[in-house]
């Protein structure tokens, strides 16, 4: 009954993932206990050894997975263990262990690394004492426990597990967001973010409990397996429906509610923009790369309890956060907001992905965009430490003769995310090339292009689904079909219905905008001539700082097709999987009709492929001379500039009808106390008043003395009886507890 | 009846003594005697239930131990002898009825779920097996407890430190 | 009545927890609580034994009560630690005086 593992029992892979995960927990113990006298530069190199010896034990796990064949790695997996009983809910824990999960554990142990090493740079001028708290060695305690959090969450096998390490990174988000906690803008945006993320949360855990409730399994396997069950045998999740849409809908959807505040999406995204408040390694670490990401990490691990109207959801609230995070983009002045709102747009993208069907493509593309995105802002925290805590661009311009290396390192990643690459069609032997973003992000367009206009569904000829979930049960993540839609529900209204055309077109004219307003960003940045000549003197890059971005670099333009791509497509289960749409690999053409795939891509090439460059030159054209043009189109378009700076006023409407309703609703109780309460308090008091004066005219003072005391005295300990339970005597708590049960007691007794 | 009997309710009248001894001492040192006189009566029933090692560790810790950490926090906070801190009346009415009310129900519960009476047939366990049965079955609670030991001795130590000046 | 069974255990302990329970409510001296809540802990610790010896014939009951009396130990030592620094704070052991958290 115990609850440990025989460390045998655990498979080589799975240890070396456990202490990974253990190490950083490790950091932070030390560093939590005696990091301040650990000291300035050294609580840093103990937590970034900590991160790093992780990174190279998941990259020996990594390796050692790749020479496994699909035997040796179901071999690998161990029973999770027994940990407790919820009711009959066996709750056990484990490693979930699968390609995702590794390459996922290395992307975060190497971006964190590689982030952690430049924190130490960046903290050094920052870690001023601030109420006599030294705050180094708590900026790097903080991050040592979100490295631990965020990793637990990676290998989590087990949906209440999972929900832990969200909570988990969340708390972190907030210590780390408000670590300037003496600046009022910072503490009210960690709060603004704790909150946002309740909210999405509360789905979160209803969904929890749906599954609890209607699948009596919360493991990732067990819970897959129960739906398909539930699916084939029309269980109470497909046959009751609550508001048009059946209950198996409904848990998907409350499920995808955490990722919807975990990952910024709308209408919860507006604690991301104002996350940036923290120091700029975490924006870089927690709110770009990783922790963002684990919204659409979730999706992925829940996308075989999406129906495909759940899908629809979240495809929809992917598309219209992509849209209005790029439209607001285009107008920030702020470098660091200029990067918030695009990583929105990209995980916009993900979440489009996801919704579609496009399973590989947005974890691809979440990989890419964690390098690319990583980069860029500790491009931008090495652009506001070398300028003196400037973070206006419209102050900044001709840095690049100042800090080089920052300005080639940062215009990677906006080819990167921008989409350059140069398509097959353009290409001699057919082998495009590109960074990152240029394959992922088109193929999420190539998927969607496919539901949204493929005539035959690829879906209709594939054994999909359901079928996998029991033919394979020990792997995680089944009913994984780049381009196809996994659940065939016989009962759902828009089965393998071709989707709404914008959810194509949006996206593409969204592609345009995207290098639009990365280019601008640089462009104003380091290009140009110097705007404010005190920046431009004090500019400077160091050493420490800009070497990660430099192995930042190198991941960005290695993490391309052919590195990662076959990695994250491995953790699709059969080989069939892995063979939609992906663009321009031939091999992928095989049998079931999919060399519309690769046309498909081709023909997609011709629209998108050119984005970058229209939108690089768009860019170029207005701000190739600083300022003046883009101010001048700003009053041209006046309401729309001025609505797009103020970010579509969500902030505003949020404050007006959230904060605005708990206002008028304290008004409203303000009212109730003072006219009703008080007024019958009022009432009684007159009433007491008058009849003690009758009494005293009419009765003998005398007579009536002892009386009047006797009921006085009555009156005083009757109210002491009526005050006594609420002035915090723990004793007439625990009476009040004790006479309870003894009411239950009774009544079992008795009755 | 058995010698059996006659212990038990021997240690069954002594016990309720010492506990409603407690209960009426309004002296705190009074209060800390009873407790020891009840304490010491469990015990004797522990070694009545054959539960010699328990009945020991309940001598030696409870009686022992904590009783004397008891008696010592009186000492060093009742320094004001004289004052009497009693509750009001009321109170003390409603504790004692909710606390009668208590006894009853759970009194006849008891009584009416009263199966056969049954002699123990378990073997008298040794200290042995206790240690084994420790250090196999219940590691886990006992590495736990062990650590919560540790943490409340710094804990303890750390609560009660001369005030830095 | 005259052989001893687990339900004669079961009332003894219900007694010493009904006691222990009437002097957590009614004293205001904290070391009276605490000694109350000794009374609770020593009740639970019988009715734990008693089930042991009487029911499951295993050794469970009695390892139960041991954890429980290392508790119960340790609870004491916290407990009057931090009594000795309320005494400090506002020269009174009445439990009643710290009735507002303040610092």
């Amino acid at each position: 009954m115990v609850g440990i593992a025989h460390p045998t029992s655990m498979s080589n892979i799975e240890q070396l993932l456990v202490a990974g995960v253990l190490i950083p927990l490790a950091s932070f113990l030390i560093l939590a206990l005696c990091g301040y006298r650990l000291g300035k530069p050294l609580a840093g190199w103990v937590a970034v050894l900590a991160i790093a010896s992780s990174c190279v034990l998941s990259a020996a796990a990594l390796v050692k997975w790749h020479g496994l064949d699909e035997a040796g790695r179901l071999a690998a997996r161990s029973a999770p263990v027994l940990w407790a009983y919820l009711g009959s809910v066996p709750l056990a824990f484990g490693v979930n262990l699968d390609s995702l999960t590794l390459i996922m554990f290395f992307m975060v142990t190497l971006v964190s690394t590689c982030i952690f090493v430049f924190s130490v740079g960046y903290m050094a001028g920052h870690s001023d004492e601030i109420d006599g708290l030294s705050k180094f060695h708590r900026f790097f305690t903080y991050l040592s426990l979100f490295g631990f959090s965020m990793l637990l969450l990676l290998i989590a096998d087990n949906l209440l597990l999972l929900f832990i390490s969200w909570e988990l990174v969340g708390l972190c988000s907030y210590l780390l967001i408000g670590f300037y906690f003496h600046k009022k803008s910072a503490s009210t945006a960690a709060i603004k973010a704790f909150v946002t993320n309740r909210v999405g949360d509360c789905g979160f855990i209803i969904g929890l409990g749906m599954a609890y409730l209607y699948l009596g399994d919360l493991s990732l396997s067990g819970a897959a397996q129960a739906f398909a069950g539930q699916w084939q045998t029309h269980g109470p999740l497909f046959s009751q429906t609550f508001l048009g849409l059946n209950l198996a809908t409904w848990m998907g959807i409350l499920l995808f509610c955490g990722a919807i505040g975990k990952s910024a999406q709308f209408p919860l995204h507006v604690w991301l923009p104002d996350a940036m408040e923290g120091p700029t390694p975490v924006s870089a670490l927690i709110h770009a790369a990783t922790m963002v990401a684990a919204g659409v990490y979730l999706t992925a691990r829940i996308f075989v309890l999406l129906t495909p109207e759940a899908q629809l959801f979240v495809a929809v609230i992917g598309c219209i956060t992509l849209t209005l995070a790029a439209l607001v983009a285009m107008v920030q002045t702020d470098i660091k907001k200029v990067l918030a709102y695009s990583t929105i747009s990209q995980l916009g993208y993900m979440m489009l992905g996801m919704g579609v069907g496009a399973w590989i493509a947005a974890l691809f593309h979440l990989l890419t965009h964690a390098f690319f995105k990583a980069l860029m802002f500790l491009g931008s925290g090495q652009v506001i430490e070398g300028c003196h805590h400037e973070q206006d661009m419209r102050k900044m311009g001709g840095l690049w003769r100042k800090m080089p290396v920052t300005c080639g390192t940062f215009l990677v990643g906006v080819l990167a995310i921008a989409g350059a690459g140069i398509p097959a069609i353009w290409m001699p032997n057919h082998t495009p090339f590109g960074l990152g973003g240029y394959f992922s992000k088109d193929e999420i367009l190539a998927v969607a292009y496919h539901r949204v206009y493929g005539e035959e569904n690829v879906a209709a000829d594939a054994p999909v689904g359901r079928g996998e979930a029991e033919a394979s049960p020990h792997t995680g993540n089944t009913a994984v079909v780049a381009g196809a839609a996994p659940i065939q529900n016989p009962k759902s209204k828009i089965q393998n219905a071709a989707l709404p055309p914008w959810l194509f077109w949006i996206p593409i004219i969204i592609a345009y905008i995207t290098p639009f307003y990365m280019l601008r960003a640089w462009w104003l940045t380091f290009m140009g001539k110097p705007r404010d000549h005190h920046v431009y003197d004090h500019a400077h890059e160091s050493p420490l700082m800009y070497l990660p971005l430099v192995v930042l670099a190198l991941g960005t333009f290695f993490s391309s097709y052919y590195l990662f791509r076959p990695l994250v497509a491995d953790a699709a289960p059969t080989p069939f999987l892995t063979a939609a749409f992906d663009g321009e690999a031939t091999e992928a053409a095989d049998a079931h009709g999919l060399l519309i795939g690769h046309t498909t891509h081709a023909a997609l090439a011709r629209i998108v492929g050119g984005a970058f460059v229209v939108g690089f030159f768009v860019a170029w054209v207005l701000y190739r001379r600083g300022l003046g043009l883009a101010e001048k189109l700003a009053t041209a378009l006046r309401p729309v500039h001025v609505l797009l700076s103020h970010k579509f006023f969500f902030d505003e409407f949020y404050g007006l009808v959230f904060v605005g309703g708990t206002m008028v609703l304290k008004a409203v109780s303000y009212a109730f106390d003072k006219y009703v309460v008080d007024a019958l308090v009022n009432l009684s008091a007159l009433v007491t008043e008058r009849l003690s004066w009758i009494s005293g005219t009419i009765l003998d003072q005398g007579v009536v003395d002892g009386a009047v005391n006797g009921v006085g005295r009555g009156t005083w300990s009757l109210g002491g009886l009526a005050r006594s339970p609420q002035v915090g005597r723990i004793r007439n708590y625990i009476l009040f507890a004790a006479g309870s049960v003894a009411v239950v007691v009774l009544w079992m007794a008795f009755a | 009846m058995t010698g059996e009997a006659i212990a038990f309710y021997l240690l069954a009248a002594v016990v309720t003594a010492f506990a409603l001894g407690c209960v009426l001492a309004s002296n705190i040192v009074r209060m800390a005697l009873c407790l020891l006189g009840t304490l010491g009566g469990v015990a004797l029933l522990y070694f009545l239930m054959a539960a010699n090692f328990l009945g020991a560790i309940q001598l030696i810790v409870y009686a022992g131990g904590t009783l004397i950490v008891i008696v010592f926090g009186v000492m060093l906070t009742s320094r004001a002898y004289g004052t009497k801190l009693r509750v009001r009346p009321l109170e003390m009415i409603g504790a004692a009825v909710v606390t009668l009310a208590l006894l009853a129900g759970l009194t006849a519960i008891l009584v009416r779920t009263a199966g056969p009476v049954v002699s123990p047939s378990t073997p008298d366990f040794g200290v042995a097996q206790i240690g084994t049965e420790l250090l196999s079955t219940y590691l886990v609670p006992f590495e736990v407890i062990s650590v919560l030991l540790l943490a409340v001795m710094i804990g303890a130590a750390y609560l009660v430190q001369p005030e830095k000046k | 009545m005259l052989t001893i069974g687990l339900t004669h255990y079961l009332v003894l302990a219900a007694v010493l927890f009904c006691c222990g329970l009437y002097v957590m409510t009614t004293k205001r001296n904290a070391v009276g609580i605490l000694i109350g809540a000794e009374l609770v802990l020593n009740a639970a610790c019988l009715n734990l034994v008693a089930f042991s010896r009487y029911r499951t014939g295993r050794l469970d009951g009695q390892i139960a009560a041991l954890f429980v009396i290392v508790l119960a130990a340790a609870e004491a030592a916290i407990a009057i630690a931090i009594f000795v620094n309320y005494y400090r704070l506002l020269s009174t052991i009445d439990a009643d005086e710290g009735r507002q958290l303040r610092g």
